[in-house]
Protein backbone atom coordinates (compact mmCIF):
# COMPACT_ATOMS: atom_id res chain seq x y z
CA UNK A 1 0.00 0.00 0.00
CA UNK A 2 1.04 3.65 -0.97
CA UNK A 3 2.11 5.50 2.18
CA UNK A 4 -0.52 8.60 2.56
CA UNK A 5 -0.36 11.64 4.26
CA UNK A 6 -3.25 13.17 5.44
CA UNK A 7 -2.78 16.79 5.13
CA UNK A 8 -5.43 18.74 7.23
CA UNK A 9 -5.14 22.57 6.91
CA UNK A 10 -6.85 23.90 10.45
CA UNK A 11 -7.11 28.03 10.54
CA UNK A 12 -9.58 28.85 13.25
CA UNK A 13 -10.75 25.48 14.40
CA UNK A 14 -10.76 24.74 17.70
CA UNK A 15 -14.20 23.54 18.26
CA UNK A 16 -13.52 20.72 15.32
CA UNK A 17 -9.81 20.06 15.28
CA UNK A 18 -9.64 17.52 18.22
CA UNK A 19 -12.75 15.66 17.25
CA UNK A 20 -11.87 15.16 13.72
CA UNK A 21 -8.25 13.97 14.46
CA UNK A 22 -9.33 11.49 17.34
CA UNK A 23 -11.97 10.06 14.87
CA UNK A 24 -8.60 9.67 12.56
CA UNK A 25 -6.12 8.07 14.62
CA UNK A 26 -8.72 5.96 16.07
CA UNK A 27 -10.27 4.88 13.38
CA UNK A 28 -7.77 4.65 10.98
CA UNK A 29 -4.61 4.23 12.30
CA UNK A 30 -3.13 2.80 9.70
CA UNK A 31 -2.65 6.53 7.58
CA UNK A 32 -0.43 9.15 8.67
CA UNK A 33 -1.60 13.06 9.13
CA UNK A 34 -0.34 16.41 9.69
CA UNK A 35 -2.41 19.48 11.01
CA UNK A 36 -1.11 22.66 9.90
CA UNK A 37 -2.01 25.44 12.19
CA UNK A 38 -2.45 28.47 9.14
CA UNK A 39 -1.67 31.20 12.41
CA UNK A 40 -4.86 30.82 14.30
CA UNK A 41 -5.68 33.15 16.79
CA UNK A 42 -7.53 30.58 18.71
CA UNK A 43 -7.08 27.68 20.83
CA UNK A 44 -6.07 25.31 17.71
CA UNK A 45 -2.42 24.96 18.22
CA UNK A 46 -2.14 24.40 22.07
CA UNK A 47 -4.80 22.01 21.69
CA UNK A 48 -3.10 19.94 18.78
CA UNK A 49 0.15 20.01 21.72
CA UNK A 50 -1.97 19.04 24.44
CA UNK A 51 -3.04 16.15 22.43
CA UNK A 52 0.08 15.09 21.46
CA UNK A 53 -1.15 15.48 17.21
CA UNK A 54 1.64 16.43 14.80
CA UNK A 55 1.25 19.40 13.83
CA UNK A 56 3.31 22.67 11.86
CA UNK A 57 2.39 26.00 13.54
CA UNK A 58 2.65 28.17 11.10
CA UNK A 59 3.41 31.46 12.55
CA UNK A 60 1.64 34.03 10.55
CA UNK A 61 -2.09 33.02 8.23
CA UNK A 62 -0.92 31.71 4.80
CA UNK A 63 -4.19 31.34 3.57
CA UNK A 64 -5.59 27.92 2.29
CA UNK A 65 -3.20 27.46 -0.35
CA UNK A 66 0.04 28.36 1.32
CA UNK A 67 -1.10 26.35 4.24
CA UNK A 68 -1.68 23.04 1.80
CA UNK A 69 1.48 23.87 0.32
CA UNK A 70 3.63 23.53 3.45
CA UNK A 71 1.97 19.64 4.44
CA UNK A 72 2.78 18.91 0.56
CA UNK A 73 6.21 20.42 1.43
CA UNK A 74 6.38 17.85 4.50
CA UNK A 75 5.23 14.94 2.41
CA UNK A 76 7.89 15.32 -0.80
CA UNK A 77 10.48 15.92 2.41
CA UNK A 78 9.49 12.59 4.22
CA UNK A 79 9.16 10.51 1.67
CA UNK A 80 5.44 10.06 1.28
CA UNK A 81 4.27 8.38 -2.48
CA UNK A 82 0.80 10.79 -1.87
CA UNK A 83 -0.88 13.18 -0.11
CA UNK A 84 -4.21 14.42 0.54
CA UNK A 85 -6.65 17.62 1.86
CA UNK A 86 -8.68 16.75 4.65
CA UNK A 87 -10.64 20.11 5.99
CA UNK A 88 -10.69 20.47 9.74
CA UNK A 89 -14.17 20.93 9.83
CA UNK A 90 -15.38 17.38 9.56
CA UNK A 91 -16.80 17.63 6.32
CA UNK A 92 -14.68 15.43 4.63
CA UNK A 93 -15.14 11.94 5.89
CA UNK A 94 -12.57 9.85 6.63
CA UNK A 95 -14.30 6.22 5.11
CA UNK A 96 -13.51 7.53 1.78
CA UNK A 97 -10.16 7.52 1.93
CA UNK A 98 -9.67 3.91 0.74
CA UNK A 99 -12.05 4.09 -2.15
CA UNK A 100 -9.62 7.35 -3.29
CA UNK A 101 -6.36 6.40 -2.67
CA UNK A 102 -7.64 2.33 -4.68
CA UNK A 103 -8.31 4.96 -7.69
CA UNK A 104 -5.02 6.73 -7.14
CA UNK A 105 -3.23 3.23 -7.54
CA UNK A 106 -4.94 2.57 -10.60
CA UNK A 107 -2.99 5.31 -12.19
CA UNK A 108 -4.49 9.00 -11.72
CA UNK A 109 -2.19 11.83 -11.04
CA UNK A 110 -5.28 13.50 -8.95
CA UNK A 111 -8.42 11.96 -7.36
CA UNK A 112 -11.34 14.19 -6.21
CA UNK A 113 -13.91 13.05 -3.08
CA UNK A 114 -16.94 14.37 -5.02
CA UNK A 115 -20.24 14.75 -3.83
CA UNK A 116 -21.77 14.79 -7.59
CA UNK A 117 -20.57 12.41 -9.37
CA UNK A 118 -23.65 9.43 -9.12
CA UNK A 119 -25.61 12.07 -7.22
CA UNK A 120 -27.43 14.83 -8.78
CA UNK A 121 -26.16 18.40 -8.30
CA UNK A 122 -28.81 20.26 -6.67
CA UNK A 123 -29.49 23.72 -8.72
CA UNK A 124 -29.91 26.22 -5.68
CA UNK A 125 -28.22 29.47 -5.52
CA UNK A 126 -25.08 27.56 -3.85
CA UNK A 127 -24.87 25.13 -6.26
CA UNK A 128 -24.72 27.95 -9.22
CA UNK A 129 -20.69 28.63 -8.10
CA UNK A 130 -20.04 24.93 -8.70
CA UNK A 131 -22.40 24.61 -12.08
CA UNK A 132 -20.63 28.12 -13.56
CA UNK A 133 -17.09 26.46 -12.66
CA UNK A 134 -17.94 22.70 -13.76
CA UNK A 135 -18.80 24.38 -16.99
CA UNK A 136 -15.86 26.64 -17.45
CA UNK A 137 -13.26 23.76 -16.98
CA UNK A 138 -15.47 21.54 -19.68
CA UNK A 139 -15.30 24.23 -22.50
CA UNK A 140 -11.63 24.83 -21.84
CA UNK A 141 -10.80 20.96 -21.59
CA UNK A 142 -13.41 18.98 -22.38
CA UNK A 143 -13.36 17.12 -19.73
CA UNK A 144 -16.11 16.62 -16.76
CA UNK A 145 -15.34 17.27 -13.65
CA UNK A 146 -18.77 17.17 -11.43
CA UNK A 147 -17.32 18.44 -8.52
CA UNK A 148 -14.43 20.42 -9.03
CA UNK A 149 -14.63 22.97 -5.60
CA UNK A 150 -14.33 19.78 -3.68
CA UNK A 151 -11.48 20.00 -1.33
CA UNK A 152 -10.96 16.40 -0.71
CA UNK A 153 -8.34 16.30 -3.46
CA UNK A 154 -5.82 13.01 -3.25
CA UNK A 155 -2.63 13.15 -5.02
CA UNK A 156 0.55 11.43 -6.21
CA UNK A 157 4.14 11.73 -5.68
CA UNK A 158 4.54 13.38 -8.92
CA UNK A 159 1.75 16.29 -8.31
CA UNK A 160 2.93 16.67 -4.71
CA UNK A 161 6.54 17.58 -5.80
CA UNK A 162 4.86 19.61 -8.48
CA UNK A 163 2.20 21.44 -5.99
CA UNK A 164 5.13 21.79 -3.50
CA UNK A 165 7.85 24.20 -5.25
CA UNK A 166 5.51 25.74 -7.49
CA UNK A 167 3.97 29.78 -7.75
CA UNK A 168 -0.16 29.58 -8.66
CA UNK A 169 -0.41 25.82 -7.41
CA UNK A 170 -3.24 26.39 -5.18
CA UNK A 171 -5.52 23.58 -4.34
CA UNK A 172 -8.45 24.57 -6.58
CA UNK A 173 -10.14 24.14 -9.70
CA UNK A 174 -8.29 26.28 -11.58
CA UNK A 175 -4.79 24.76 -11.13
CA UNK A 176 -6.98 21.10 -11.83
CA UNK A 177 -8.32 22.70 -14.83
CA UNK A 178 -4.52 23.83 -15.88
CA UNK A 179 -3.26 20.26 -15.08
CA UNK A 180 -5.87 18.16 -17.33
CA UNK A 181 -5.08 20.99 -19.90
CA UNK A 182 -1.25 19.75 -19.54
CA UNK A 183 -2.18 15.64 -19.61
CA UNK A 184 -2.61 14.58 -15.61
CA UNK A 185 -5.30 12.18 -15.44
CA UNK A 186 -7.74 13.86 -12.99
CA UNK A 187 -10.47 10.89 -11.32
CA UNK A 188 -13.40 11.16 -9.22
CA UNK A 189 -14.78 9.02 -6.82
CA UNK A 190 -18.11 9.33 -4.96
CA UNK A 191 -18.12 10.51 -1.86
CA UNK A 192 -20.49 11.95 1.08
CA UNK A 193 -19.64 15.06 3.27
CA UNK A 194 -20.89 16.23 6.27
CA UNK A 195 -21.97 19.59 7.10
CA UNK A 196 -20.10 21.36 9.10
CA UNK A 197 -20.90 21.22 13.28
CA UNK A 198 -19.11 24.13 14.66
CA UNK A 199 -17.87 27.18 14.08
CA UNK A 200 -17.72 29.48 10.76
CA UNK A 201 -16.87 29.09 7.52
CA UNK A 202 -15.24 31.73 5.83
CA UNK A 203 -17.46 31.99 2.94
CA UNK A 204 -20.32 34.49 2.91
CA UNK A 205 -21.64 36.37 -0.30
CA UNK A 206 -18.92 38.66 -0.76
CA UNK A 207 -16.74 35.82 -0.52
CA UNK A 208 -18.30 33.66 -2.98
CA UNK A 209 -18.48 35.85 -5.34
CA UNK A 210 -15.08 37.24 -5.40
CA UNK A 211 -13.97 33.12 -5.44
CA UNK A 212 -16.01 32.86 -8.53
CA UNK A 213 -14.91 35.77 -10.47
CA UNK A 214 -11.70 34.90 -9.89
CA UNK A 215 -12.06 31.13 -10.41
CA UNK A 216 -13.44 31.78 -13.88
CA UNK A 217 -11.20 34.52 -15.16
CA UNK A 218 -8.24 31.96 -14.34
CA UNK A 219 -9.78 29.26 -15.78
CA UNK A 220 -11.60 30.92 -19.03
CA UNK A 221 -8.77 33.05 -20.01
CA UNK A 222 -4.95 32.92 -17.52
CA UNK A 223 -4.94 29.23 -17.80
CA UNK A 224 -4.05 29.04 -21.20
CA UNK A 225 -0.92 31.19 -21.10
CA UNK A 226 0.66 29.55 -18.48
CA UNK A 227 3.61 26.95 -19.25
CA UNK A 228 4.13 23.98 -16.85
CA UNK A 229 7.37 23.14 -16.25
CA UNK A 230 8.35 19.32 -15.31
CA UNK A 231 12.17 19.43 -16.12
CA UNK A 232 13.31 21.15 -12.70
CA UNK A 233 13.56 18.34 -9.99
CA UNK A 234 12.30 18.92 -6.78
CA UNK A 235 14.81 20.43 -4.70
CA UNK A 236 15.55 19.18 -1.53
CA UNK A 237 15.87 21.40 1.53
CA UNK A 238 19.46 21.26 3.13
CA UNK A 239 19.05 20.48 6.91
CA UNK B 1 -9.68 64.61 -28.57
CA UNK B 2 -11.04 61.50 -28.55
CA UNK B 3 -12.29 61.65 -32.02
CA UNK B 4 -8.41 61.92 -33.20
CA UNK B 5 -7.50 58.03 -34.55
CA UNK B 6 -4.26 58.75 -33.12
CA UNK B 7 -5.31 58.71 -29.23
CA UNK B 8 -7.66 56.12 -29.52
CA UNK B 9 -4.43 53.91 -31.24
CA UNK B 10 -2.38 54.72 -28.26
CA UNK B 11 -4.60 53.52 -25.76
CA UNK B 12 -5.76 50.34 -27.81
CA UNK B 13 -1.56 49.74 -28.09
CA UNK B 14 -0.84 50.63 -24.48
CA UNK B 15 -3.92 48.23 -23.12
CA UNK B 16 -2.68 45.33 -25.44
CA UNK B 17 0.99 46.26 -24.49
CA UNK B 18 0.24 45.88 -20.57
CA UNK B 19 -1.74 42.36 -20.87
CA UNK B 20 0.59 41.36 -23.23
CA UNK B 21 3.39 41.98 -20.31
CA UNK B 22 0.89 40.44 -17.03
CA UNK B 23 0.29 37.14 -19.38
CA UNK B 24 3.75 36.70 -20.34
CA UNK B 25 4.69 36.88 -16.48
CA UNK B 26 2.27 34.58 -15.73
CA UNK B 27 3.48 32.02 -18.04
CA UNK B 28 7.22 32.57 -16.84
CA UNK B 29 5.71 31.61 -13.51
CA UNK B 30 6.56 34.86 -11.96
CA UNK B 31 3.21 36.36 -10.98
CA UNK B 32 0.38 34.96 -8.83
CA UNK B 33 -2.88 35.20 -10.95
CA UNK B 34 -4.48 36.91 -8.18
CA UNK B 35 -2.03 39.64 -9.37
CA UNK B 36 -3.02 39.73 -12.42
CA UNK B 37 -6.84 40.24 -12.69
CA UNK B 38 -6.71 43.76 -11.69
CA UNK B 39 -4.49 44.61 -14.65
CA UNK B 40 -6.44 42.47 -17.20
CA UNK B 41 -9.80 44.27 -16.13
CA UNK B 42 -8.13 47.61 -16.63
CA UNK B 43 -6.28 46.74 -19.91
CA UNK B 44 -9.94 45.89 -21.00
CA UNK B 45 -11.61 49.01 -19.68
CA UNK B 46 -9.05 51.22 -21.30
CA UNK B 47 -9.68 48.55 -24.74
CA UNK B 48 -13.35 49.07 -24.92
CA UNK B 49 -13.51 52.94 -24.02
CA UNK B 50 -11.12 53.06 -26.85
CA UNK B 51 -13.17 50.96 -29.47
CA UNK B 52 -16.69 52.21 -28.39
CA UNK B 53 -15.67 56.57 -27.83
CA UNK B 54 -19.51 56.64 -27.87
CA UNK B 55 -19.15 55.10 -24.41
CA UNK B 56 -16.53 58.54 -23.25
CA UNK B 57 -18.62 60.86 -25.15
CA UNK B 58 -22.16 59.54 -23.62
CA UNK B 59 -20.32 59.69 -20.10
CA UNK B 60 -19.15 63.32 -20.60
CA UNK B 61 -22.01 64.58 -21.99
CA UNK B 62 -23.59 62.68 -18.42
CA UNK B 63 -21.49 64.49 -16.06
CA UNK B 64 -20.55 67.75 -17.61
CA UNK B 65 -17.01 67.13 -18.68
CA UNK B 66 -15.52 69.39 -21.82
CA UNK B 67 -14.39 67.47 -23.60
CA UNK B 68 -14.71 63.34 -23.65
CA UNK B 69 -10.87 62.53 -23.21
CA UNK B 70 -11.18 63.62 -19.81
CA UNK B 71 -13.74 61.16 -18.82
CA UNK B 72 -10.85 58.24 -20.35
CA UNK B 73 -8.45 60.22 -17.85
CA UNK B 74 -10.71 59.76 -14.49
CA UNK B 75 -11.36 56.34 -15.17
CA UNK B 76 -7.62 55.90 -15.14
CA UNK B 77 -6.87 58.08 -12.05
CA UNK B 78 -9.35 56.04 -10.74
CA UNK B 79 -8.01 52.78 -11.09
CA UNK B 80 -4.84 54.18 -10.17
CA UNK B 81 -6.40 55.21 -6.61
CA UNK B 82 -8.17 51.97 -6.03
CA UNK B 83 -4.85 50.08 -6.86
CA UNK B 84 -3.19 51.95 -4.56
CA UNK B 85 -5.78 52.04 -1.92
CA UNK B 86 -5.39 48.02 -2.10
CA UNK B 87 -1.49 48.10 -2.29
CA UNK B 88 -1.29 50.36 0.61
CA UNK B 89 -3.11 47.78 2.68
CA UNK B 90 -1.17 44.79 1.28
CA UNK B 91 2.26 46.63 2.01
CA UNK B 92 0.95 46.89 5.69
CA UNK B 93 0.07 43.25 6.28
CA UNK B 94 3.18 42.63 4.41
CA UNK B 95 5.29 44.67 6.99
CA UNK B 96 3.44 43.39 9.93
CA UNK B 97 3.84 39.68 8.57
CA UNK B 98 7.79 39.93 8.23
CA UNK B 99 7.72 41.69 11.39
CA UNK B 100 6.15 38.50 13.52
CA UNK B 101 8.70 36.48 11.15
CA UNK B 102 11.79 38.52 12.51
CA UNK B 103 10.63 38.42 16.07
CA UNK B 104 10.06 34.74 15.73
CA UNK B 105 13.41 33.54 14.06
CA UNK B 106 15.13 35.77 16.55
CA UNK B 107 13.29 34.43 19.24
CA UNK B 108 13.89 30.50 18.63
CA UNK B 109 17.75 31.27 17.79
CA UNK B 110 17.94 32.68 21.38
CA UNK B 111 16.40 29.83 23.36
CA UNK B 112 18.40 27.54 21.20
CA UNK B 113 21.67 29.25 22.70
CA UNK B 114 20.56 29.57 25.87
CA UNK B 115 19.69 25.82 25.55
CA UNK B 116 22.98 25.16 24.46
CA UNK B 117 24.86 27.12 27.17
CA UNK B 118 22.76 25.43 29.89
CA UNK B 119 23.88 21.58 28.43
Amino acid sequence: MSKLLIVIPAHNEEENIVRVVRKLTTQYPQYDYVVVNDGSRDKTAALCRANGFRLIDLPINLGLAGAFQTGLRYAAENGYDCAMQLDADGQHKPEYIEPMLAALEEGADIVIGSRFLTVKKPKTLRMLGSYIISWSIRLTTGRAICDPTSGMRMFNRAMVEEFAQNLNYGPEPDTISYLIKNGAVVKEVQVEMGERIAGRSYLNLWNSIQYMVKMSISILLIQWFRKRDTETPYSERKA
Amino acid sequence: MLDQPIIRACLIIGSLITAFIILRRVRQAKVQIEDTIFWLAASAVLLILAIFPGIAFWASRLLGFVSPINFVYIVIIFLLIVKQFFMSIRLSQLDSKVRILTQRIALNEEKAERDKLDL
